[in-house]
C-alpha cells in the first residue's frame, strides 16, 4: 500500500489520548482553585474553549436539520406548513400510518433497501477483505499502482458509469432487480472495500501469521484465527461505510430499479409529485431512511472510532 | 529431535541479482546449538526462514531428520520459531498464545493444559497465563515466545534474534538461560544473532555469515583461535583482533620497525600464491607490555603512545596509535591490547608492545584466506 494513499497511523496519538481521557474524565487536569496559572495554561485553555465553540456550531449545524425532520414527521398537515415554526404540537403517527397503507405501501421498498444495501455490503466486506489481505502481503512489483488503480475506479462521478452499466444490465437482464443493485453498489464499494481493508492488514505484521503457519495453520487457518480477529475494527468500519453508501444511494436506483427493486430514495422522491410536496410523509421516510443507519453507527460506535484513526491492531 | 542438513540451500529474492543465501552447506547434528552470526544483511534471517518454510529456496536442499523439507509448507516442518518482534497474539491470553499450537493440531485439551502448565512453570509465567501480551513486560513476552516454541516440543527450534529487544543486563540473563533450558531440552536449535558475544557464549558451535557465503562453522573456541580468513578473525572476538598489512622481505613479515619470522610453511604458501604482502592479526591479549629499554633485543614489538584505556575491572584495555616518527605513514593504526588491570598504563603514555611467541595469525593479502603457520 503506497503510503501517500494510506491514511497515517495514529496508534499512539489515540493510545495516550484514550489514556488521558480515561485517566479522569478529563483530558488535562485543570489547576486546583486559587493557584494562579501560568501563561500556558491560560492559553491551553482559551483554546479548549474555541475547540468547544467550534464543535458546538458544528453539531447544531448537523443536528438542527434531523430534529426539525424528526419533529416535522409527528406533525399533521398544517402544523408542518404552518408560517410560524410549530415546537410544541399534537404529535399524530398518521404520516407514518399513510406510509404503510394505500397502494403505495412502504414496506417492500423498506425490504428492498435492506437486501440491497446488506447484501452488497456484506459482499464488499467478504471480497475486500481478501483482495485486501492479498494486496497488502503481496511482494509483487508494481504494487502501489495496483492498489492506486483499484481506488481510482471509485473517483469516477456515478454519472460517469451509469449509462455503460445500463447497457451491461439491460443485456444481463439485471434492470430492475435485487442482483441488479447489489451487483451496481459493488462496482463502488469494492474498491472502497479492497483499499480500506489492505491499509488495516498492513498494519498486522507479518510475523504473527508466520508464526501462526509454523504453528501449524493453513494459510487460510492463519488469516481466520489471527488476522481477521485483529482487524475486527477494521471490517466494522469497512462494513458500516459501504452500508451506508447503499444504503444512501438514489443515483443507482434511480436508474436500475423498477417495480421489484425499488429502495426507500426512491420513495421519497415519489413524494415530490406535481400537486404538491407532502412535507409530513416526506419527513417520515426521512426518519425511516436516516435512524436505522445511525442506530448502527452507535451500536459499532468504538469500532468506528478506532476504525477510522487505524493502528488498532496490534495493541502496542 | 533430528540433525539439519542444508546442502548447497540458495535463496535470491526476486528482482536482486545477488543470492541473499549462496549454495550454503550446513551439517547440524541431533541436539546441537547451531548459531548463525554475521553482520546486517548477511542473510542470517533468510537462512533460517528457508529452513522453517518461510522463505523459497530457490537451489539446493534442506533435510529436517530423513524428511526432504525443501518444499514443505511450514506447518509440515514440525518447527516451533521464536521471532525478533515474539509475534505473540494480541488478542489471545498467555495460556492461549502458548497453546496454540496444540490446538491447531487439536490436541486434547487436557493434554494442552498440562504442557503449557508445565512450560509456565518451567519459565516462570505461572501467574501470567491469564493475561494479554501487552499487559506483560519485556522480558516476560519474551519468555511467553519462548514457552510457545517449548510447549510445541518440536524436531527443531529456531530463534532469530530472540533477545535483541531486551535491555543489555537482562539479554546477559536470559542467554544463560536460554543455552541451559536448550542443553536440558536437548532439541536441536537453530539461532540467529548479530552479536558475536551472544554466539560464543550460547552455540555449541557457530557458523559465521558474510552477503550469503558461510565463512566459517565450528566450536567458539577454534572460530577464536584459529579463523579461517580475515573476517572471521575481525568479527570474532571483543575487542577485536589486530590486523595489519605486512611486506614480506626475505623471510619476514615487515612493518615500519617490526618484524616477524615467517616459517617455511607460511613462506611456501606465499610464493605458490605469489603474493610479497600478508595480512598478520594479533589479539589484544597475545601481546605483552614491555621496557622502551628491550626495543632491540626482539623483532617482534613497536611503539604505541596510548590514547584510550578502558577499565573494566576484571580487564583493562588499551587503545594507541602507532607511535615510530620514522615510519609516519603507519601513525594512523590503531592497536588494542590487553593490560594488568592492576597497572594500566595510563592516557599519553608511551609503550612498547611485543606479540607474543606464536600468537600471530596469517593470512593471504589476496584471497583473506588463512595461510599455514
Ligand atoms: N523480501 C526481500 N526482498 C528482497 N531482498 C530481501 C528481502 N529480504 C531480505 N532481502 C535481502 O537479503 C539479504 C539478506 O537479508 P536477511 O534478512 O537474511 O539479513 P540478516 O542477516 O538477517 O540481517 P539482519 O541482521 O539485519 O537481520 C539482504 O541483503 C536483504 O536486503
Ligand atoms: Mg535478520
Amino acid at each position: 500500500m503506497s503510503t501517500s494513499m494510506t491514511p497515517p497511523s495514529s496508534a499512539h496519538q489515540r493510545t495516550t489520548a484514550d489514556q488521558a481521557v480515561r485517566g479522569n474524565g478529563r483530558a488535562v487536569t485543570a489547576a486546583p482553585p486559587g493557584v494562579p496559572q501560568s501563561p500556558l495554561e491560560a492559553s491551553s485553555k482559551r483554546s479548549r474553549w474555541t475547540v468547544a465553540i467550534l464543535l458546538a456550531v458544528a453539531m447544531l449545524w448537523t443536528l438542527i436539520p434531523l430534529v426539525w425532520m424528526l419533529l416535522s414527521s409527528f406533525k399533521n398537515r398544517s402544523d408542518v406548513t404552518a408560517a410560524t415554526p410549530q415546537v410544541l404540537f399534537a404529535p399524530t403517527l398518521d404520516n407514518y400510518r399513510n406510509l404503510f397503507s394505500g397502494p403505495n405501501n412502504l414496506g417492500p421498498y423498506i425490504w428492498h433497501s435492506v437486501l440491497a444495501a446488506g447484501i452488497s455490503a456484506l459482499l464488499a466486506l467478504f471480497l475486500g477483505a481478501l483482495a485486501g489481505y492479498g494486496l497488502a502481503r503481496t511482494r509483487m512489483r508494481g504494487k502501489k499502482h495496483l492498489a492506486f488503480w483499484i481506488i481510482s475506479t471509485r473517483m469516477a462521478p456515478i454519472a460517469a458509469i451509469v449509462v455503460p452499466l445500463f447497457l451491461i444490465f439491460r443485456g444481463l437482464g439485471l434492470i430492475d432487480s435485487i442482483p441488479g443493485l447489489v451487483l451496481a453498489y459493488l462496482t463502488f464499494n469494492l474498491p472502497f472495500a479492497i483499499w480500506l481493508m489492505s491499509a488495516f492488514f498492513a498494519e498486522v505484521p507479518p510475523s504473527l501469521e508466520e508464526s501462526a503457519l509454523v504453528a501449524g495453520c493453513t494459510r487460510w487457518q492463519a488469516f481466520r484465527t489471527v488476522i481477521l480477529p485483529l482487524t475486527k475494527s477494521g471490517l466494522v468500519t469497512t462494513f458500516v461505510l459501504c452500508l451506508v453508501f447503499a444504503w444512501n444511494d438514489y443515483a443507482f436506483a434511480v436508474v436500475f430499479s423498477g417495480p421489484n427493486s425499488q429502495t426507500l430514495p426512491i420513495a421519497a422522491s415519489q413524494l415530490v409529485t406535481q400537486t404538491g410536496i407532502d412535507w409530513g410523509q416526506l419527513t417520515a421516510i426521512g426518519t425511516i431512511v436516516v435512524v436505522p443507519m445511525m442506530l448502527a453507527g452507535l451500536a459499532v460506535r468504538r469500532w468506528l472510532v478506532t476504525g477510522l484513526t487505524l493502528g488498532a491492531v496490534t495493541g502496542e | 529431535m533430528a540433525k539439519v542438513l542444508y546442502e548447497e540451500a540458495t535463496r535470491v529474492y526476486p528482482g536482486t541479482e545477488r543470492p541473499a543465501v549462496d549454495a550454503l552447506d550446513l551439517d547440524i547434528s541431533d541436539g546441537e546449538f547451531l548459531v548463525l552470526v554475521g553482520p546486517s544483511g548477511c542473510g542470517k534471517s533468510t537462512s533460517l526462514r528457508m529452513l522453517a518454510g518461510l522463505e523459497r529456496v530457490d537451489g539446493g536442499r534442506i533435510t529436517i531428520g530423513e524428511r526432504d523439507v525443501t518444499h514443505l509448507p511450514p506447518r509440515d516442518r514440525d518447527i516451533a520459531m521464536v521471532f525478533q518482534n515474539y509475534a505473540l497474539y494480541p488478542h489471545m491470553s498467555v495460556a492461549d498464545n502458548m497453546g496454540f499450537a496444540l490446538r491447531v493440531m487439536k490436541a486434547p485439551k487436557q493434554e494442552r493444559d498440562r504442557r503449557v502448565r508445565d512450560a509456565a512453570r518451567l519459565l516462570d509465567l505461572e501467574e501470567y497465563l491469564d493475561r494479554r501480551p501487552k499487559e506483560l513486560s519485556g522480558g516476560q513476552r519474551q519468555r511467553v515466545a519462548m514457552g510457545r516454541a517449548i510447549v510445541r516440543e518440536p524436531q527443531v527450534f529456531l530463534m532469530d534474534e530472540p533477545l535483541s529487544n531486551l535491555d543489555a543486563k537482562l539479554r546477559v540473563q536470559t542467554r544463560t538461560q536460554i543455552a541451559a533450558l536448550q542443553r536440558r531440552l536437548g532439541v536441536t536449535t537453530v539461532y540467529v544473532t548479530h552479536d558475536q558475544v551472544e554466539a560464543m557464549t550460547m552455540g555449541d558451535r557457530v557458523a559465521v555469515l558474510k552477503d550469503g557465503l558461510l565463512q566459517q562453522v565450528d566450536t567458539p573456541l577454534r572460530l577464536y583461535q584459529h579463523p579461517a580468513n580475515v573476517f572471521v578473525a575481525g568479527f570474532i572476538g571483543s575487542p577485536s583482533m589486530n590486523l595489519a598489512e605486512f611486506r614480506v622481505e626475505g623471510e619476514e613479515a615487515v612493518l615500519g620497525g617490526t618484524r616477524i619470522r615467517l616459517s617455511r610453511e607460511t613462506l611456501e604458501a606465499l610464493r605458490k600464491e605469489g603474493g610479497d604482502r600478508l595480512v598478520l592479526g594479533f589479539r589484544p591479549e597475545a601481546v605483552d607490555v614491555i621496557a622502551e629499554t628491550d626495543a632491540d633485543a626482539e623483532h617482534r614489538t613497536f611503539p604505541v603512545t596510548v590514547t584510550v584505556v578502558e577499565e573494566l575491572g576484571s580487564d583493562a584495555f588499551l587503545y594507541g596509535q602507532y607511535a615510530d616518527a620514522a615510519h609516519p605513514a603507519l601513525l594512523d593504526q590503531t592497536v588494542i591490547a590487553r593490560v594488568d588491570p592492576n597497572a594500566p598504563p595510563a592516557k599519553g603514555d608511551r609503550v612498547r608492545l611485543r606479540i607474543a611467541q606464536g600468537k600471530e595469525r596469517l593470512f593471504s593479502a589476496v584471497t583473506g584466506r588463512r595461510l599455514p603457520p
